[in-house]
């Protein structure tokens, strides 16, 4: 397998000893929405309406350890895989409606390190190509560790 | 460092020791020829966003200028800020904003060619210098400086002595354009140059100013709703004055540049 596609190679952090902070107590989720999946949803849903939109690839939650406080707080979500689901001109056209319609007021792209992933941001960019209104679209690129390796507006 | 010092007007306190102008001058930090200088160390420094190591230090460095014999522990670091990125990614409203300089330092860069131009012409080019005077009103004041007045500037305290400055500059480039109409009015070529070489000077240093600094340092401290909010209202404020407007100006800046860069090249 290690002479696979980035995106399906085998790597093993377990050896790592840095586990961070012990931390106790409960933390609040941040969802405040259901479904989440990007086929589930309507792009005209009423907690897309205005909001600021978090378009997230399926692996990052599971990477990012402060996904919900320092991503997720105060934010609508989708969430999609650009290798593996089917019929993304669907999640074309609703990037589209979610500008359009819903009229968003932003949208941030949330991905892995691994070359396909990128496919998310060229589905949210063709969404909003095809859209009316302007937004801004930032992108995030999460590394395999949870490290955050670039956060920039494009 | 003492708050006497962080607190203090930078400008007082590089007339008493120019050593610190010197020291801000090797980090990139321009105050020396800042007309104003009525920031304070502490925020002049911050607006910088150095990393951690070098703000430390750099800090030190000053203390040390101003208090030779005074014992200054060596610098400590907050290793919990972030570090500096190199390259600047700005929002998308801000990076019109920076687009739109481009076109104004187009301008700028032919003031020199126009004012030779004037003062070896037998007779002031009215059209000419009223051409200038119009964009400069009409694209790099109306258009471009109150989006920032009426719109970016609301995001940060507008008190503050950094967004004071900015206003000034405006002013000053204002001042500076009364009296090129004037002395185009009356036929003073030697007022039209010293103005429109004033204004070159004025805004070149503006521009840096707030590519470089204050622009970044503005999308630093916006959310991700502002960021959408900013580009919303910086959009509308465009589409009230249509997409003619800015369309004429980059014509009127081609037909100049056609006109002096070749009196340049000859």
């Amino acid at each position: 397998m290690s002479d696979c596609c980035p995106g399906s190679r085998t790597m093993d952090f377990s050896e790592k000893t840095d586990q961070g902070d012990t931390e106790t107590g409960q933390r609040q989720s941040q969802l405040r929405q259901w479904p989440i999946q990007l086929h589930l949803v309507s792009p005209q849903a009423p907690y897309f309406q205005e909001k600021d939109i978090l378009l997230v690839a399926d692996c990052v939650p599971f990477a990012l350890a402060d996904f919900h406080k320092d991503y997720l707080k105060g934010k609508s979500i989708a969430i999609g895989c650009p290798k593996l689901d089917s019929d993304q001109e669907v999640y074309v056209e609703k990037i589209k409606s979610l500008i359009d319609d819903s009229k968003i007021n932003t949208l941030t792209v949330q991905i892995m390190q691994v070359p396909c992933c990128s496919g998310l941001v060229q589905v949210a960019k063709a969404g909003a190509d095809k859209a009316t209104r302007k937004i801004p679209i930032k992108q995030v690129v999460v590394g395999l560790e949870g490290d955050i390796l670039s956060e920039e507006w494009i | 460092m003492d708050d006497n010092i962080r607190s203090r007007e930078i400008k007082e306190t590089i007339d008493k020791y120019p050593e610190v102008g010197r020291i801000l001058d090797e980090y990139g930090i321009g105050c020396v020829p800042c007309s104003v200088g009525s920031c304070f160390l502490s925020e002049v420094v911050g607006i910088h966003n150095l990393d951690p190591q070098t703000e430390a230090t750099l800090m030190y460095r000053i203390e040390k200028a101003i208090y030779p014999d005074r014992d200054i522990p060596e610098p400590k670091v907050d290793m919990t800020r972030k570090p500096t990125q190199k390259k600047i990614n700005y929002s998308p409203a801000v990076k019109n904003l920076v687009e739109e300089h481009v076109l104004i330092k187009r301008l700028l860069a032919m003031i020199p060619s126009i004012t030779d131009y004037v003062e070896t012409s037998a007779e002031v080019d009215k059209d000419l210098i009223m051409g200038c005077v119009d964009f400069i009103r009409g694209y790099a004041d109306k258009f471009h400086h109150m989006k920032e007045e009426d719109i970016l500037f609301k995001y940060v305290d507008e008190q503050g002595e950094i967004i004071q400055v900015m206003y000034k500059d405006h002013e000053t480039g204002r001042n500076h354009i009364r009296q090129v109409v004037e002395g185009t009015e009356s036929g003073n070529k030697a007022q039209i140059k010293e103005h429109l070489l004033g204004y070159r000077e004025l805004l070149t240093q503006h521009i840096k100013k707030e590519d470089e600094i204050l622009y970044p340092w503005i999308d630093r401290q916006l959310t991700d709703t502002q960021v959408g909010e900013l580009f919303q209202k910086c959009s509308a404020a465009d589409a009230s004055v249509g997409e003619e407007l800015p369309r004429r100006y980059e014509k009127f800046i081609i037909d100049l540049e056609r006109k002096f860069l070749k009196e340049v090249s000859k």
